[in-house]
């Protein structure tokens, strides 16, 4: 792939700066976006890509005593052929409490999204989230869920053929596509489907027999607890064709074939440039990645670092073309801003405008693109601001109306004179990139003027007010919906 | 009033320092003709006023425990664990019969208002969710790359009354591939109160803010390149010149019918307030979701059966009552049946056929098609009798009064339902 080299007429600059920590991570400040665009590319690109050596903050693990606890207890009612009612109140009471920690794991979550020095890392965990897909409520387990993150993290830019064959072995994952009951004789076939389909090779390269053959070889593979297990007993040790080749196949076999294929080659590098870069990347582009993938013996990092410094990914096709998910744009607004909500209001945000963390629609996990936007979503989009300002929005609690927060925050006081100063530095921190001049004069007009040289006065009267609506006009435009 | 009058009024509504965007001019004319949707339907003999809903059932509904072949042993012997006990099963031939819980839909069946076509499908079935969901949503099995839903096709043959945006309404978060139209996406909502643009609190006024969103939203034709940024232009004008349409026609109406406590009779029960509120719609859309039973089916199954007994029963009530039910037909679909054999995981896998069900007052209710044999198979799976394509036939011609011909490429037959 043809290299991004910086030059009079193209230069690495602002602009790209911000580019790369929205793409790469989940945008900067104006402070990131100075510091990044000080730095060469390849400084920038790798300091984002060697995360490892970032000291992060210590983020608590969620705590599932509790949960252990109510379960064994659940277990010893019914041995002993405890009341029914018994049972059922110490279940419903197991119940509520996994769902509560799905919920702390999701807020827990979030937070490390904003709160994060390794913003690659936590992107390439939603990344992996949204491809190898499992989720509440046929991963009933909330500790199973919290370990398929941890898996994630650890694994984040690692082997993709390490980690599906991790992910095959995830007891979150074998509940959620129900391996764990796969046995012998009567094979479910979901797992091996999918896995084929939406985890490694895509639809058309396989036959549905290939299927059923695979769905024989990942027979067995269970879990008990936390931990994978095998059971002999269920697996069927036969013969099997898979892909053309013959042999007494188990699950790890059918990964190591998968792999020999073209297809898989292909295929995440596809789905990484149409979650980094843009939607339907020219083929040859894909199998261009596709010889870095094979030739890094599928680690990822290479591959990324080839996307992040390619001119690709800073042409106009990909800058400024992409739309935020909600992820990027609940996590990008706090992290870009500064402002404290409480982490299950940015939850349940985003849950209200489709990406619902841990409860994905289904195993083919979020759309992409204009699939995030539609009537209601863009409403809600553009009303999370006031969740910013006020700290409530329509649908996410404390009623329509909370108090009104601070917001001069958002500006450099010290640095303005003039509405258009204001414009500018809200244009820059939330945009990133210039708007036309129809689009600034309608936020010059928030501070009662048509003229970019009208003097403001930061401590009048009006101005908190002024600037509360200008920023909430900003988040409810189509360009801050974009990346 | 005149056209131009309308666009007058239209201008006036929407209008932005003295210019309006032909695009907005357009739907507010669209939204303050109530007319214009009548157009829609425009062929003799069909009424105006036909409304669809489609209930899409996602995941792949095992229909064969849902109209059950009860006198077949190959039913049983497939089924060791999950087939419905004979003496369960409500009859509806010596032959056939549904689930039990499907009791409240069969109060339907019994009056005639309810249609079940049997072994419904189509040729070289998909067994991907989304390859399947896709050729079902789009009418095009053959891959032809069709880029527009049938029902977003079925609006463009009516244009210009497809820009309207309420022509088309979907219940839940994600507007489905069927109801995407070349002229508009339509509305999509999941909760009438959070679907409204909020000023900011203490800000510069909401009249004043309001003026100020309409510019940063206006889509500018010849300034902006079209693409994603004037697609979102558009659907936020979209929902800023329904949203308090769609809210006051909800809110104007409280049912005396009682709906069950689930996502779906919500759905149901928002899409009959939008009838009694008068929105000027054609076709809703709602969803629900569970149906990929690879495991533990029984529990699962049951319950969403329920669901949708209680969904669609409670619905025809409260059109009852609103003197509605002559004007709706509700299509139920899944994107494909399931394995004849359940696996040994206490599920199905997935499979082909699988019946659709048609509701309505109107409608002539029965069975149709066959029951797909048990024993004659193809790969495990049962061989399709009827296109899915006859069924949407059916609906664009007899209920809609379009030219089904046009918008699914061939001159499918239909079937007797209507």
């Amino acid at each position: 792939m043809r290299r991004f080299q910086p030059s009079a007429t193209n230069p690495w600059n602002r602009v790209k700066a911000a580019h790369l920590l929205n793409r790469a991570g989940f945008g900067g400040t104006p402070d990131e976006l100075s510091r990044f665009t000080g730095l060469r590319v390849e400084a920038a690109v790798d300091e984002l890509l060697n995360f490892e050596s970032a000291q992060d903050v210590a983020f608590p693990d969620v705590d599932f005593t509790a949960i252990h606890e109510l379960y064994e207890e659940l277990v010893r009612l019914r041995r002993s052929r405890g009341e029914q009612r018994a049972i059922r109140a110490a279940a419903n009471q197991l119940n509520r409490a996994n769902r509560e920690k799905f919920q702390e794991i999701r807020a827990g979550w979030v937070s490390r999204m904003i709160q994060t020095r390794r913003p690659l890392q936590e992107k390439m965990v939603l990344f992996w989230h949204g491809l190898l897909v499992s989720g509440f409520p046929e991963t009933r387990s909330a500790e199973h869920m919290a370990i398929q993150l941890n898996l994630f993290r650890r694994m984040a830019t690692g082997s993709f053929k390490q980690l599906i064959l991790a992910i095959s072995r995830d007891p979150a994952m074998l509940a959620y596509l129900d391996n764990n009951t796969n046995r012998k004789g009567r094979p479910n076939e979901n797992y091996a489907r999918e896995l084929l389909e939406l985890f490694t090779m895509g639809i058309g390269n396989y036959t549905e027999q290939d299927i059923k053959e695979a769905a024989r070889a990942f027979t067995g593979w269970s879990f008990a607890g936390n931990e994978f297990v095998f059971r002999g007993a269920w697996h069927d040790d036969g013969v099997k064709t898979f892909l053309g080749r013959t042999g007494n196949w188990d699950g790890s076999d059918i990964i190591s074939i998968i792999f020999e294929h073209e297809a898989t080659a292909r295929f995440l590098p596809r789905k990484l440039l149409e979650f980094f870069v843009y939607q339907a990347p020219d083929e040859p582009l894909v199998a261009e990645l596709g010889g870095v993938f094979k030739r890094s013996n599928w680690e990822l990092k290479p591959l990324l670092r080839t996307i992040f410094l390619s001119e690709v990914f800073y042409s106009d096709k990909a800058m400024r073309t992409q739309v935020k998910s909600p992820a990027q744009l609940v996590v990008g607004a706090a992290r870009t801003t500064g402002t404290e909500i409480p982490p299950l209001a940015l939850v349940r945000a985003m849950d209200l405008m489709g990406q619902a963390l841990l409860y994905p629609p289904n195993v083919g996990g979020w759309p992409l693109g204009k699939g995030w936007i539609n009537t209601a979503s863009v409403m809600l989009r553009y009303n999370f601001s006031t969740l910013l300002l006020n700290g409530a929005m329509p649908g996410v609690g404390g009623g329509r109306r909370a108090a009104p927060g601070r917001v001069e925050h958002l500006i450099e006081v010290a640095k303005v004179k003039t509405a258009g100063d204001v414009v500018n530095q809200l244009v820059d921190r939330f945009v990133q990139t210039p708007l036309d001049g129809r689009r600034k004069w309608g936020l010059l007009r928030a501070f009662g003027t048509n003229r970019e040289d009208t003097p403001v006065a930061v401590d009048g009267a009006n101005f908190q007010n002024q600037l509360r609506s200008a920023v909430h006009l900003v988040m409810s435009m189509p360009e801050y919906q974009l990346t | 009033m005149t056209r131009r009058e309308f666009i007058k009024k239209g201008l006036t509504m929407v209008a932005v320092g003295g210019t309006a965007p032909s695009f907005i001019t357009r739907t507010a004319l669209a939204m303050n003709n109530p007319w214009d949707v009548a157009q829609v339907t425009s062929r003799p003999g069909v009424p105006d006023d036909r409304i669809l809903v489609v209930v899409q059932m996602g995941g792949g509904n095992d229909g064969l425990n849902t109209v059950i072949p009860f006198t077949n042993d190959a039913y049983y012997r497939a089924r060791p664990n999950l087939a419905v006990p004979q003496k369960e099963i409500i009859r509806v031939t010596d032959e056939l019969g549904f689930h039990p819980n499907l009791a409240q839909v069969k109060d339907l069946y019994d009056k005639g208002a309810m249609a079940v076509i049997q072994g419904v499908g189509y040729p070289n079935p998909s067994r991907s969710h989304f390859k399947s969901m896709e050729i079902w949503q789009t009418a095009d099995p053959e891959g032809r790359v069709v880029r527009y839903g049938w029902i977003g096709r079925y609006f463009d043959s009516k244009c210009p009354v497809c820009e309207q945006p309420t022509v088309g309404v979907n219940i839940g978060q994600a507007m489905p591939l069927a109801m995407n139209a070349e002229s508009g996406m339509g509305v999509s909502l999941d909760n009438p109160e959070t679907f409204q643009w909020m000023p900011a609190f203490n800000g510069l006024g909401a009249r004043e803010e309001q003026e100020l969103f309409k510019l940063l939203n206006a889509p500018a034709p010849g300034v902006d390149a079209p693409g994603t940024i004037d697609f979102l232009r558009h659907t936020a004008m979209n929902a800023y010149v329904s949203s308090e349409r769609v809210r006051s026609a909800v809110n104007g109406y409280r049912s005396g019918v009682e709906y069950a406590n689930t996502r779906f009779a919500y759905s149901m029960r928002l899409i009959a307030q939008m009838i009694a509120g008068k929105l000027p719609t054609k076709v809703y859309y709602a969803h629900m979701t569970g149906f990929d039973t690879h495991a533990n089916q029984r529990g699962t199954h049951e319950n969403l059966l329920q669901q949708l007994a209680e969904g669609v029963s409670s619905f025809y009530k409260d059109l009852e009552a609103q003197g509605n039910a002559d004007r709706v037909v509700v299509l139920a679909f899944s994107e494909f049946g399931r394995r004849v054999a359940e696996n040994g995981s206490n599920g199905t896998d997935h499979g082909t056929a699988a019946p659709m069900f048609v509701f309505g007052k109107a409608i002539k209710g029965g069975l149709y098609g066959s029951q797909p044999s048990l024993t004659d198979l193809q790969d495990g799976d049962l061989k399709h009798g009827v296109d899915f394509r006859s069924v949407y036939a059916t609906i664009i011609d007899k209920w809609l009064g379009a030219d089904p011909s046009k918008i699914l490429g061939y001159n499918f037959d239909r079937i007797a339902f209507i």
